[in-house]
């Protein structure tokens, strides 16, 4: 047919320009390469999946990526003095680290090529468990942080003189740094009052590691240590503390028959994404179903079998007609129920099941007390949440609800779900989702088989704290470290006794809030009004937190934070605000022990400073054997970039407590050295050592370890990842260990004859005088009996999955809530408000009110982690639109790219907030009436540059004076002779430093005290730059200019769960046209009445300590960072 | 002569506009050349192009739909469509790069930005320098050239392009949503079978 319709081509003769001048012109022309038969290498790789083997990783070569391009070494030879146009061949030192841009530790590598001792690419770690030598876009980006031309180059200090946000810096040494905020905490501790002890206060943001800070606050004896957990996942933990006592769930995704996520998180967005996505993917190739439960089509969703677009917050009711069907419909597994359910406690707490009744939960008491009954129970309990029901409350259509419970009753007990952030991190009472959650997949015995969900504490490892025995006062795993013996109410406020972690997000209203300091004072609790030192760590609250001029406020306020220092590599909105800003390393630049529970099995991931170990194995010596990282570094010319680990060794032995009166020296002071501080060998050997038993005995007995100093360290050091224990399931059915005259359990020795079994429930408990006091009736429970047989059981006190969480009712005044519940009409949501959304459809009046989606990551964004990588900003620009269904969007007028005021309104308080203006893209991704808008969106920066006056001119050092080249024996013996103590020149670097170049738009801001407002003035720019110029050759192509998002996060009040504490993100909000004037990204904020919501949440909501109070909150579940004494816990409260 | 400079402006014109996206250096010459406007029927008659100014055109229209058609949703690599992975192959193994080597051409990636040297734009760039080559034969009336540069151009056109391109460029004209990109996909596709047709002819 073409042919018949050919025309004539000729006349393309009389083009006006000529052929040549419209071809992009992509050949060039040149020699024939020699033959390279002779040469080891080959131009296409038999795999893609390829590693070389670990032996070669100390030296490895690999022709340069211009070859695979070029048309290979067939070509052009391989490079060398008789040909040397051939290509390039890299000569590699392969080390192992793990990546630390999310929460995963997947394993990465750094390519380091010797012969310019740079690191060329960052590739996954094949010996990596849960990684499998994948990673995602986050982790090859790693790289480009690491030669980010805005990264901090040395220790800043704010200008003497200047204020706090003014923007003024001046370059200065780590020990001025360190002697000064040494000298300030030593001050404080030194005290040794109850205050002191609490006003030290570490802010971490994703820890990353598994124990380590936790360790060194102990040793500091404070209960300061705060995290950003409540900002998080606290709603995630929450139902997994009331039915297993754990920290989260555990999903065996890759061997699940049905995947149901509750969240677009796990498949494409956040919790362990790249481990979590390919073990999904591995199980959906195996025919496994995907049910994606997000009210915005999320990726995952979109790929998913299935799209469960429920309303925010009535995911319970959804969980409940599953529960109500399998009951009914004959599907219960009994056995695992009757095994594992803790129905006995529940029949025998008469009282509670006369509350029930008086509820109108069941119609009557009843008559028995065995498993039938239960069942009975439970049919009439969950009878109400009909189809019909759910499908009112949840907005989601029948044939969806029926198509999932088809999926849910197929997949037999292989089901693996999450519940993480989405609705427990945006609603209030979101933690019910997980509650009920657990109840549908326990019902079908789903909760610990293979395929199935477990819980986290059975698959992680958790040692970084544990190095103890190479110190001369910590004792083996701590042992000799004293409790902590104060409570801290800044991090646990006596309303919230049982949130899951600190209240850490309220942290700046409970510092500016006299009156609520007053009201606890005077109740006789000893509330600090302000902190000595505020320490954050790689962490961002300004920004990231809500109500951030609250922060802003609290920041600037020297009289609240006295002294306050930022361990961070990079800028960010909180560091223009501080005091001290010490550049710690990102993931090839530190070292930490970090284990994530991503897959039925215990193992971990070494973070390492590769630079430093590569020159470590090449025979290099530090100077100073307790600054090598920092030494490292500086030959790398990074700069003078350090790492937490060796920091704060340093700073307990020589600047915290010089003369080891406060008794914090010897904790951290070396066995092997006494009067140094401990090293990383000494410390890791004996945290990995001491606690991994698989991982000493291989170790030990590998031959090229065994005759090492440190061979357990060593092992780790050339691995980079080990694992300790594989294919953990179902291990509450773990038999407690008989020697005879002891029960074993969790490898703590019980006397036979101090055990007790409780005939009904079959609960074995133990004296135990150290933890005794923490328990009911003083035992500590240790095991179960069922059918003869003696378990570990679960982590409960009944040893069994809390159905019914009986301290919840009985002892922390929530009965109506302690077992999965969800209101089943309109007066039942009014009366529980506490489970029920802030942003429920009931509190929707008009066409212009909806609940606005906030609880999402940006694709290949981590919160305030990737703004420093050009990759990750080129690929996502931080575009953060607000998604508005087509059909809303029609009946308001907005099109795509429309600017939208966005009012947040509170439904506590019926507060407003002020507003953020969004562009507007309408889709049909999204559930009608729900908006969704990225709270990650919105970055900023006052200012492109600082200078720093003596950032070159006080360069007094330059330890490089030999290129760098590790074949060079001259450059290998080189090292800064006084690294931390002078400055170093930093190489190429001009005097100005970039903030956010890739990132950030130039904003402008105001705040009166009570109102703020934020405007972008400008957006991303390309720019030019000279620090790692080759590298950075591309920052002139900057082509994105950041300004489709805003700062949602300063507009949204604080929104404390009274339970969980978790910050419920949501928020209900009414659309409006923009003004005259308005622009994206404008915000406009009211915070005086965030203040007051954040008290309405308070006031109207929680049901705190008082004084018929004897704890602080129930002491076996766990209370993170820090271990405290029984003294703690205990309080008295005036009834004032 | 005057056939070779015309083929040798076609292969040079239908390369660029498939290799990557238009420019407005590029998109004004189009317009404004009545010569290459008649390649492009549907475009030339397109309300846009009187509506819009050529920056505004590429931005909303133009280049979301190279994207589309060149970067997300159809593959322009002959490897993809010859291997039976359907792997596309950018090591040194791929076939059609020794012929470039032959010839002493070696694509410069950094320019092209492609993953391979067996795309469309790059192996249409090749026909375009080999039929300049023979225009200078032709002007040096250097006939043992001019006749082995057409064999060359047969056999590439036979060996490479015309295995694959015709199913790439019909999936790419159904795909574009773009009068610009539709009328390319059929204009490149008509050329080469009738340049086929031509080198036959003269190839025996």
């Amino acid at each position: 047919m073409y042919l018949e319709s050919r025309r004539t081509f000729l006349k393309g003769a009389a083009f006006s320009v000529a052929g040549a001048a419209i071809a992009k012109g992509v050949f060039s022309t040149d020699v024939l390469a020699s033959s390279v038969k002779d040469s080891k290498f080959t131009d296409t790789p038999d795999s893609l999946s390829f590693y070389p083997p670990l032996d070669q990783w100390e030296d490895f070569q690999e022709l340069s990526a211009e070859s695979w391009k070029g048309g290979g070494i067939a070509r052009r030879g391989v490079q060398s003095e008789d040909n040397p146009d051939g290509i390039k061949v890299n000569d590699y030192a392969i080390v192992p680290t793990a990546c630390s841009n999310c929460e995963a530790a997947c394993g990465l590598t750094a390519w380091i090529d010797k012969n310019t001792f740079s690191v060329v690419k960052y590739m996954g770690n094949p010996l990596h468990p849960g990684s499998r030598g994948r990673n995602c876009a986050k982790g090859y980006a790693t790289q480009s942080q690491m030669y980010d031309p805005d990264r901090l180059p040395f220790p800043l200090k704010r200008a003497p003189g200047s204020k706090r946000g003014e923007g003024k810096w001046l370059r200065t040494t780590w020990d001025e740094a360190m002697t000064s905020i040494g000298k300030k905490m030593n001050h404080t501790l030194r005290k040794g009052d109850e205050l002191s002890k609490k006003s030290v206060m570490f802010h971490v943001g994703r820890p990353n590691e598994n124990g380590f800070t936790g360790n060194v606050w102990s040793t500091l004896g404070c209960d300061s240590f705060n995290s950003h957990t409540n900002i998080c996942s606290s709603g995630g933990r929450t139902p997994t503390i009331q039915w297993a006592n754990d920290d989260r769930s555990s999903p065996d995704w890759a061997n699940a028959k049905l995947i149901f996520l509750n969240s677009s998180h796990a498949a494409d967005a956040g919790h362990y994404f790249q481990q979590s996505a390919s073990f999904i993917a591995d199980a959906r190739k195996k025919g496994a179903k995907l049910v994606v439960m997000d009210p915005r089509l999320s990726n995952s969703a979109g790929m998913a079998d299935l799209w469960i677009h429920a309303w925010p917050g009535t995911e319970p009711v959804i969980y409940l007609y599953l529960a109500n069907r399998i009951l009914n419909e004959g599907e219960l597994n009994v056995d695992f129920v009757k095994k594992w359910m803790n129905w006995e406690v529940f029949l025998d707490n008469k009282k509670y099941l006369e509350f029930m009744v008086e509820k109108g939960y069941i119609s009557k008491m009843p008559e028995g007390n065995d498993f039938d009954t239960f069942v009975e129970v439970l049919k009439e309990l969950y009878a109400p949440y009909s189809l019909e029901y759910a499908v009112k409350e949840s907005h989601v259509p029948a044939y969806k609800l029926e198509k999932l419970y088809e999926y849910f009753i197929e997949a037999g007990t292989a089901i693996s779900s999450y519940f993480w952030r989405a609705a427990a991190a945006g609603n209030r009472g979101g933690w019910m989702s997980g509650r009920t959650g657990f109840l549908a997949l326990g019902l079908r015995g789903a909760i610990g088989p293979k395929g199935g969900t477990f819980f986290h504490h059975w698959h992680v490892i958790s040692v970084a704290g544990k190095g103890g025995s190479s110190t001369i006062g910590q004792g083996k795993r701590g042992s000799k470290i004293p409790k902590v013996d104060v409570w801290n109410e800044l991090a646990w406020p006596p309303e919230w006794p049982l949130s899951t972690y600190e209240m850490s997000f309220l942290l700046p209203h409970l510092l500016s809030d006299t009156e609520w300091q007053k009201k606890w004072i005077d109740k006789g609790l000893n509330v600090p009004q302000k902190l000595a030192v505020w320490i954050p760590r790689m962490y961002n609250p300004v920004w990231i937190n809500p109500d951030g001029f609250r922060w802003l406020e609290v920041l600037k306020d020297e009289t609240k934070m006295e002294l306050t220092f930022n361990l961070s590599p990079t800028w960010s909105e909180t560091n223009w605000y501080v005091d001290y800003i010490l550049p710690m390393g990102l993931a090839g630049e530190r070292h930490d022990q970090h284990s994530e529970a991503t897959m039925p099995a215990r193992w971990t991931s070494f973070r390492q400073p590769v630079m430093r170990v590569a020159l470590e194995k090449a025979g290099w010596k530090p100077n100073n054997p307790n600054r090598a990282t920092l030494e490292a570094h500086i030959k790398a010319g990074l700069g003078e970039v350090w790492e937490e680990n060796e920091f704060w060794f340093d700073m307990c032995v020589n600047y915290i407590d010089p003369d080891g009166k406060l008794g914090i020296q010897k904790m951290w002071e070396s066995k092997r050295n006494p009067g140094k501080p401990v090293t990383i060998a000494e410390w890791y050997d004996a945290a990995f050592g001491d606690n991994l038993p698989n991982l000493y005995k291989t170790a030990t007995n590998d031959a090229r370890y065994s005759t090492a100093e440190f061979p357990v360290y060593e092992y780790m050091r050339d691995h980079g990842a080990w694992l300790e224990q594989n294919d953990i399931y179902s291990a509450q059915e773990y038999k407690l260990k008989d020697d005879g005259q002891n029960l074993i359990s969790h490898g703590h020795k019980y006397k036979k004859s101090d055990c007790y079994l409780d005939r009904r429930t079959g609960v074995i408990t133990a004296k135990d005088h150290k933890t005794g006091w923490k328990y009911p009736g003083g035992k500590k429970p240790i095991g179960i009996e069922i059918d003869g047989e003696r378990m570990e059981g679960f982590a409960t006190n009944d040893k069994k999955l809390d159905f019914f969480c009986e301290w919840l009712a009985d002892d922390w005044k929530w009965p109506e809530y302690a077992i999965p519940f969800y209101p089943r009409n309109e007066k039942e949501k009014e009366e529980m408000v506490h489970i029920v959304s802030h942003v429920n459809h009931m509190y929707m009046n008009g066409d212009n009110e909806f609940a606005l989606n906030t609880v999402f990551r940006l694709p290949y964004n981590i919160h305030t982690r990737s703004a420093n990588s050009k990759h990750l900003m080129e690929i996502s620009q931080n575009h953060d639109p607000i998604w508005i269904s087509t059909q809303d969007a029609k009946k308001l007028g907005f099109k795509r790219g429309d600017p939208i005021r966005v009012k947040i309104t509170d439904t506590v308080s019926n507060l407003d907030s002020g507003f953020f203006v969004a562009m507007a893209v309408p889709t049909e991704g999204v559930l009608p009436g729900t908006l969704a808008c990225s709270h990650h969106g919105g970055r900023w920066k006052l200012k492109n540059s600082v200078n720093i006056p003596n950032g070159v001119s006080d360069g007094k050092i330059n330890s490089n004076n030999t290129p760098r080249d590790m074949s060079n024996p001259e450059f290998m013996a080189e090292s800064p002779k006084n690294a931390g103590k002078d400055g170093e020149k930093i190489e190429d670097f001009n005097g100005d430093i970039g903030l956010i170049g890739f990132g950030a738009p130039l904003a402008e801001m105001q705040m009166d005290g009570k109102e703020g407002k934020l405007q972008y003035i400008e957006g991303i720019k390309p720019f030019k730059t000279e620090r790692w110029a080759e590298y950075n050759d591309d920052t002139s192509n900057i082509w994105w200019d950041g300004l489709s998002g805003s700062w949602q996060n300063a507009v949204a009040p604080a929104h404390p769960d009274p339970i969980s504490g978790m910050h419920c993100w949501h928020q209900k909000v009414i659309l409006e046209p923009a003004e005259k004037g308005d622009k994206i990204g404008d915000i406009h904020v009211n915070y005086e009445n965030n203040l007051n919501t954040y008290r309405a949440w308070r006031d109207k909501l929680t049901r705190g300590l008082d004084s018929d109070s004897k704890l602080r909150r129930p002491p076996f579940i766990k209370r993170p960072w820090v271990p405290l004494s029984e003294k703690a816990y205990t309080v008295e409260i005036k009834d004032v | 002569m005057e056939q070779t400079l015309s083929r040798s402006n076609i292969y040079a014109l239908i390369s660029r506009l498939l290799l990557i996206e238009l420019d407005e250096t590029l998109l004004e010459q189009i317009k404004s050349d009545e010569n290459i406007l008649d390649f492009f029927p549907n475009f030339k008659e397109w309300s846009k192009v009187k509506e819009l100014d050529s920056k505004t055109l590429i931005e909303q229209f133009l280049s979301p739909d190279f994207t589309n058609i060149s970067l997300l949703h159809l593959i322009p690599y002959e490897s993809f469509y010859i291997r039976e992975d359907q792997m596309i192959e950018t090591g040194g193994a791929n076939p059609v790069t020794d012929m470039y080597s032959a010839f002493n051409f070696h694509v410069d990636y950094a320019k092209s930005r492609v993953v391979s040297s067996d795309h469309i734009g790059v192996e249409l760039e090749f026909m375009h320098y080999l039929c300049s080559a023979q225009l200078k034969a032709e002007e040096a009336k250097d006939e043992v050239a001019i006749t082995e540069l057409k064999r060359v151009q047969k056999e590439f056109l036979n060996k490479h392009l015309l295995q694959w391109a015709p199913l790439y460029l019909i999936n790419f004209k159904y795909e574009a949503r773009t009068p610009i990109y539709h009328d390319l996909g059929e204009m490149a596709l008509e050329f080469i079978l009738s340049d086929n047709e031509y080198l036959s002819g003269e190839v025996k």
